[in-house]
């Protein structure tokens, strides 16, 4: 072994995860520069403040690939009341924007809770699922402490991050062993209650899911927006626009947050959208994979939640912007603009490579044994 | 049912999302490379780009639905220099042939097609010739056929209501303000786009306008649209539904009118003095909503001046005019009330124990104080005529000065005491009860709330301490005291009411889709006071509009109302001791169900032989509109 190679062990022990990580964010700062870019030269501010919190990002990845991820075990609770306390906190005094109260205003930083809460969510359920064997009851508990978090997080109203949260919860249910009869009632119950949520949630989400369900109806022009992205897709092509230069998503909004993947798209063409599907199938199979080497059980559901964390984001995220679902605010981990999405991010792939760390290593390397 | 192994429960959470991604792929494969939307064109450089679509401006009405403010097409002579020939000669003689056709001068031609914007956006239409009217813009439309250089545009202009003074409740539109270009432009104005400036075309702005359709199309690399890919269609603006009633609004008007020609009679009859500019204003509003029936504030404008039409000379005049035509002197202006302050400062006196409805006071005409430190000089405060012994009733009824002097500075004899005044200060606390020194919140911009001094904020803003004499004048609505007619109105129509000080509206509502939305009444605050005591006031008012009252030349036929003239010196004195006089009216009626509280100001006049008269046509103008549809509530509304 070289001792690049080493080295590159030695900041990641799973490099192809890491890798892939900072592929993605590369893609997502070239995305940005080239939307926010109009008429002017150089870096734009939306670009610059997205390195500044890719700087954070991997300041916490760094830390938290080193620190042993078996103390997070003793922290879990902690870090679990916190995050349900900065949802709370948030949903009282929080700033509102589009509708919604998602951020917490520090200075000239916004934060949103409900992306680290995801973390410690999932952080919770492993530290208790780890000790005991899945049961009726003991399932119950675990949905238990999926509830306050998915609960606050739908008041804000934030239906995507909710969704990320159930996928979580499932994911993490099955690698627990959870038998598959409980889960499929577990299904049938959230179908049940799909409906339910439909007339809980706020007006524009409604009107939302109606226009996907039947595009042509377009009082409030989401229907434009979806034609818009529809645009943006065909217009990528094969091989993609460039970055920078007009774009069928121009005036939409939230097309660096909401619709990075569309907008990526149209930017890369599909050979590179292909690519950006490769990378989060390499974090999928990686991140798996470190699970399943992990040498204790909360970091097999560690490894596996937080995965699912990154993963299951991904999808949502793309198949809204591939109108496969209805729209609902969700970023694409890595690329989309924003602060505490990549922070968190970053911070989760941390944790996993913390888990490769001290998985149950077989040395192969002939000449280091001697 | 055996347990899965880890492993191969890892595998399948693996599985899910390999499947989910692989759909994620022939989805991409579909949308990016076998069934694109937009692909052909797309190679040849064609680009999406986004247009707006102007949204119709909604009406604004009177409560009636007469419409005030209407949108008409405004016809264009536009040039799209992308479309001339490139080569300087036989664009010349498109040019040419264009002057021949349009009877344009080429020179404008020529200047429309080589814009510095036609450089860089050919296929930007260059406006050449604005406001064609109907016919010019057919004939023209007729002779441009065949060339496609140029052509008739229709854009939207606005159209007011001329009579009734209504500019300036009405306002106007106008093109974006530069300084307001950037900011406009984040919240979907386009930079040809215009906003209302003020009036209710301002403070309705964002209903007015409605809500932007929007196209996406497909550009060439010129800028030349080349297909359509989605449209959002415009939504129309709401409708504005004012409580204006035109019928009074113009009858006000021409009573307004009436009157500062009366009031200025009297100083023009004085040949050595300046001559005076007119002005004046009249409030009509409903004492139980808050709803303006009429503001008329003179000399008004043409609201249609703004729409860019008209010439520039009759604009500029409008900007000279030494009568300020652009001020609404109904809200924008304060002034000394004079005597019709004195219902408050008698049911402040009630209330803080200091007289009673029997209180008597003589005057003879004057009154006499010594000074503090000198006992042998004396000031004379006048009455203007010798009442006599009156009671409170009496004292409204007559607007005896001394009377209204003691309630406010009390008064000394000989070091004596012989009656006790409530003083400048607890003056001033029901000035700011009853509404002053703060706007009354109509819902037009700009307002201002006059001033309510006190001994305070003399010594702070003068630097001189608070004289006995200060407070004297406070009494009788003069001095440092300043308010608007609008606030006096709103203050009769609380003493007509009980106490609610209303926000007055000039809106009632708006309409939508057949829906109406009421603006609603709202109660800013209340003007403390016993029943008994609102009573006395109101007593003293009727009386005043009695046979032998000041205000009966304000009483119209028919009803009995309750009133109080005003008159109110201002300026410096002309060397025969004279002041010029502002005229004021403040009444409600009908008195034993009220219905409107009506104020009436004039720059120049008295309130008894001027302002009065003004009122009563007023009145009676309301009692003509009343039984008939003007009054026939809306569907929809409430009152």
């Amino acid at each position: 072994m070289t001792f690049a190679r080493q080295a590159v062990r030695a900041l990641a022990p799973d490099p192809a995860l890491a890798g892939a990580g900072l592929t993605l964010v590369t893609l997502g700062l070239l995305m940005i520069q080239g939307a926010t870019l109009h008429s002017a030269t150089g870096i734009t501010g939306a670009t610059l403040r997205q390195a500044v919190y890719l700087a954070a990002g991997l300041l916490a990845f760094l830390s938290l690939r080193r620190m042993d991820y078996r103390l997070l075990q003793r922290w879990a609770l902690w870090l679990y009341l916190g995050a349900a306390g900065a949802l709370a906190f948030v949903l009282a005094l929080g700033t509102a924007a589009h509708g919604a109260r998602r951020w917490i205003d520090i200075g000239p930083v916004t934060i949103q809770p409900s992306e680290f809460a995801k973390v410690a969510t999932v952080t919770a359920i492993a530290a208790f699922a780890a000790r005991r064997e899945p049961s009726r009851r003991t399932v119950a508990a675990a949905l238990a402490l999926l509830g306050p978090p998915a609960a606050l997080v739908l008041a804000e109203p934030d239906l995507g991050s909710t969704l990320t949260l159930a996928v979580i919860w499932i994911v993490l249910m099955a690698v627990w062993g959870v038998s598959w009869r409980i889960l499929g009632g577990m299904a049938l119950l959230a179908l049940a209650i799909l409906p339910i949520l439909f007339v809980a949630v706020p007006e524009y989400q409604r009107e939302r899911i109606a226009v996907f369900v039947d595009p042509a109806r377009d009082p409030l022009g989401s229907g434009f927006t979806s034609r818009q992205v529809e645009v943006a897709l065909g217009g990528g092509g094969l091989t993609g626009r460039g970055f920078g230069g007009p774009s069928a998503l121009d005036g939409l909004a939230p097309r660096t947050a909401d619709f990075a993947f569309a907008q990526l798209a149209e930017q890369v063409g599909l050979v590179g959208s292909l690519a950006v599907l490769g990378l989060f199938g390499i974090i999928a199979w990686r991140g798996i994979s470190v699970a399943g080497a992990a040498s204790d059980v909360f970091g097999r559901l560690l490894a596996t939640g937080l995965t699912a964390v990154i993963v299951g984001q991904a999808a949502l995220h793309i198949a809204v912007n591939l109108r496969l679902f209805p729209a609902t605010g969700i970023p694409l981990p890595f690329v989309s603009q924003g602060g505490s999405a990549l922070v968190t991010v970053f911070a989760a792939l941390g944790m996993i490579e913390s888990v490769a760390a001290h998985r149950p290593v077989i040395d192969r390397t002939p000449w280091r044994g001697d | 049912m055996t347990r899965l192994s880890v492993a191969v429960r890892l595998r399948v959470v693996l599985g899910v999302f390999s499947v989910v991604f692989a759909v994620f792929a022939v989805d991409l494969i579909r949308a990016q490379w076998l069934d694109p939307v937009v692909a052909p064109e797309w190679g040849n450089g064609v680009s999406p780009r986004i247009v707006a679509v102007e949204a119709a401006r909604g009406v604004i009405t009177d409560r009636n639905g007469v419409i005030l403010a209407r949108n008409v097409p405004d016809y264009r002579l536009v040039l799209v220099p992308g479309l001339l020939p490139s080569e300087a000669e036989s664009r010349r003689s498109v040019l040419i042939e264009l002057q021949a056709r349009t009877g344009v001068g080429i020179d404008r031609l020529v200047e429309a097609a080589d814009t510095h914007l036609a450089r860089v956006d050919p296929f930007r239409a260059v406006v050449v010739e604005k406001h064609l009217g109907t016919e010019r813009a057919i004939v023209l439309r007729a002779a441009l056929a065949g060339l496609h250089a140029a052509r008739i545009e229709v854009t939207s202009d606005r159209r007011y209501e001329a009579s009734g003074a209504l500019a300036h409740v009405l306002g106007y539109v106008a093109p974006i303000p530069v300084d307001r270009a950037v900011e406009l432009q984040k919240v979907g104005y386009s930079p040809e786009g215009r906003i209302g400036l003020t009036g209710v075309e301002a403070v309705y702005e964002s209903r007015l306008r409605g809500e932007n359709g929007r196209r996406l199309i497909l550009a060439d690399p010129l800028g030349r649209e080349v297909g359509t890919l989605g449209d959002t269609p415009p939504r129309t603006g709401s409708t504005v539904e004012l409580s204006i009633d035109l019928a009074l609004q113009r009858a006000a008007e021409a009573a307004l009118r009436g009157g500062i020609d009366a009031g200025l009679s009297i100083v023009r009859s004085v040949p050595a003095r300046p001559q005076p500019v007119p002005g004046g204003a009249a409030v009509v509003m409903e004492v139980n909503t808050g709803e303006i029936l009429a503001l008329v504030s003179l000399p008004s404008y043409d609201a249609n001046l703004f729409n860019g039409s008209t010439d520039a000379q009759a604009f500029e005049r409008v900007l000279q005019d030494p009568g300020h035509p652009l001020v609404d002197r109904t809200y924008m202006e304060t002034r000394s009330p004079g005597s019709i302050f004195k219902p408050l400062v008698a049911l402040a006196a009630l209330e803080e124990g200091i007289a009673t409805a029997d209180t008597r006071i003589t005057s003879n005409g004057y009154i006499s104080v010594a000074n503090e430190y000198d006992p042998s000089i004396r000031y004379v405060f006048k009455d203007w005529a010798a009442h006599g012994s009156t009671d409170m009733a009496r004292a409204l009824a007559r607007s005896s000065d001394v009377y209204f002097y003691l309630l406010a500075g009390g008064y000394r004899e000989d070091g004596r005491e012989v009656f006790r005044g409530m003083g400048a200060d607890t003056l001033a606390k029901w000035a700011r009860l009853g509404g002053f020194g703060r706007p009354a919140g109509i819902d037009l911009p700009g307002e201002t709330g006059g001033l309510v001094p006190d001994s305070r904020w003399k010594e702070k803003t003068i630097g001189d301490q608070w004289l006995l004499g200060d407070t004297y004048t406070y009494g009788i609505g003069q001095g440092y005291f300043t308010a608007t007619p609008l606030q006096m109105t709103v203050l009769a129509a609380a003493f007509a009411n009980g106490g609610d000080l209303l926000a007055p509206r000039v809106v009632r509502g708006t309409r939508e889709d057949g829906r109406f939305f009421p603006t609603g009444r709202q109660v800013t605050a209340r003007l403390p006071g016993t029943p008994a005591h609102f009573e006395t006031v109101r007593r003293g008012m009727l009386a005043a509009a009695a046979l032998d009252g000041t205000a009966f030349t304000g009483v119209p036929t028919g009803w009995q109302i309750a009133a109080k003239t005003g008159t109110a010196e201002f300026g410096q004195p002309y060397p025969d001791g004279e002041f010029h006089t502002h005229g004021w009216f403040m009444a409600y009626g009908p008195f034993e169900r009220p219905e409107i509280a009506v104020v009436v100001y004039l720059e120049y006049g008295v309130g008894s032989t001027h302002a009065g008269p003004v009122a009563k046509e007023i009145f009676e103008a309301y009692q003509a509109t009343r039984g008939g549809p003007s009054r026939v509530r809306q569907p929809g509304g409430t009152p």
